[in-house]
């Protein structure tokens, strides 16, 4: 009986919550609301939804959810089964790194060929690798400056905490990986990016990069 | 991981989408974070939270992570600015309410429409649609209500 007397109001909790309930109707519903601890939680409840309309973007709902290309799941378990194999090669890598008792960390070693003469008048160069790990993709080029070469490298496909080190003919540089995927650095005049770096610092020595 | 990504990929790639703006990129982080996600699939507890849930969290960091990698890529030396996170957390409850209204039923989806985002009175709206006004009332009821059980299934939790 009370249901039923409460099922009019209810009906009109949407346009009440969405703020389109004309004022005389409003005033009855409110009345409601004060005596009927239900029909006001069900108004709040409403009210919270209502409130993240504003939110959405009509333009979008409008339309069918984008898909990926039918591809994508295939390249996703290419890339995962390519990192099964490296994990059975990456055993030999391993170089003991117990970081906090967590999973050790493995180290790509990365050896970056710098092409000779680089800088005459060509802004920027790209970088080939002598090797990668597989998984393991990096984008990465060179700039001449005033104060030394610039290199940016993009690498994606390294897990967190793993320690790189690349090598170039003259200088090297050592770069932890945290979270992030990219990190760019700079061979010159600056300091090297680890140094001062507290985590580096409780690293043990890696193994020579190669020449 | 095969049937996480059938039953997950879809939505992890609209909200993807949603917040990066690029099809490559958005795969690119879908694909990032199924690797992430079976390299540390040891550490996935379904007691504390959902695969969905999970994966989610992964996702997150990996837009945050292409969004930086992004903006520092055009600038030289010094970097991007980091982009902030909350505009992101702004994204996931904007995607998800879209893809709410995406799930509910056309009429509700109708009338919320043209009632909300158009602001057109109900009358007009049922003189439309051919309904009585007091049906245009109650849809955007029911579409109320049958959003936030979709929300609630989506993990919002009012």
């Amino acid at each position: 009986m009370k249901a039923e007397r409460c099922r009019e109001w209810r009906l009109s909790l949407g346009a009440y919550a969405l703020g389109n309930l004309p004022a005389e109707e409003r005033a009855g519903l409110e009345a409601h609301l004060n005596g009927c601890p239900d029909c006001r939680a069900e108004a709040e409840s409403l009210g919270a939804v209502a409130q993240l309309l504003p939110l959405a973007d009509p333009d979008r709902f409008s339309h069918p959810a984008p898909q990926p290309s039918p591809e994508l799941g295939k390249r996703i378990a290419a890339t995962i089964g390519g990192e099964r194999r490296v994990g059975r090669r990456r055993r030999r890598w391993q170089f003991g790194l117990a970081l906090s008792g967590a999973a050790a960390a493995a180290a790509a070693v990365l050896a970056i060929v710098v092409p000779p003469g680089g800088g005459g008048g060509n802004p920027e160069q790209r970088v080939a690798f002598a090797s990668l790990p597989a998984g393991i993709k990096i984008d990465a080029t060179l700039e001449p400056h005033a104060y030394g070469t610039q290199i940016r490298m993009y690498v994606s496909g390294i897990r967190s905490g793993t320690l790189c080190r690349g090598s170039g003919p003259r200088r090297h540089l050592s770069l932890p990986l945290g979270r992030r995927l990219h990190r760019s650095a700079e061979l010159g005049a600056r300091p090297l990016p680890h140094q001062g770096d507290r985590r580096s610092r409780r690293q043990p020595n890696l193994r020579r990069p190669r020449p | 991981m095969r049937e996480a990504y059938a039953a997950h990929s879809g939505e992890l790639y609209g909200f993807a989408m949603r917040s990066l703006g690029d099809s490559g990129l958005a795969e690119e982080a879908v694909q990032e974070t199924f690797v992430r996600a079976w390299r540390a699939g040891d550490r996935f507890d379904p007691q504390i939270g959902s695969l969905r849930t999970w994966l989610f969290a992964i996702l997150r960091n990996v837009v945050i992570d292409l969004g930086r990698a992004r903006a520092a890529r055009p600038g030289v030396a010094e970097g991007g600015i980091e982009p902030s996170v909350e505009p992101l957390e702004e994204a996931l409850l904007a995607w998800q309410v879209e893809e709410a209204m995406r799930r509910i039923g056309e009429d509700h989806r109708r009338v919320l429409f043209e009632t909300h985002y158009r602001g057109r009175p109900y009358a007009e709206v049922a003189a439309e649609l051919g309904v009585p006004e007091g049906t245009v009332k109650s849809r955007v009821y029911y579409g109320l209500r049958a959003l936030r059980v979709v929300l609630e299934e989506m993990g919002y939790e009012g």
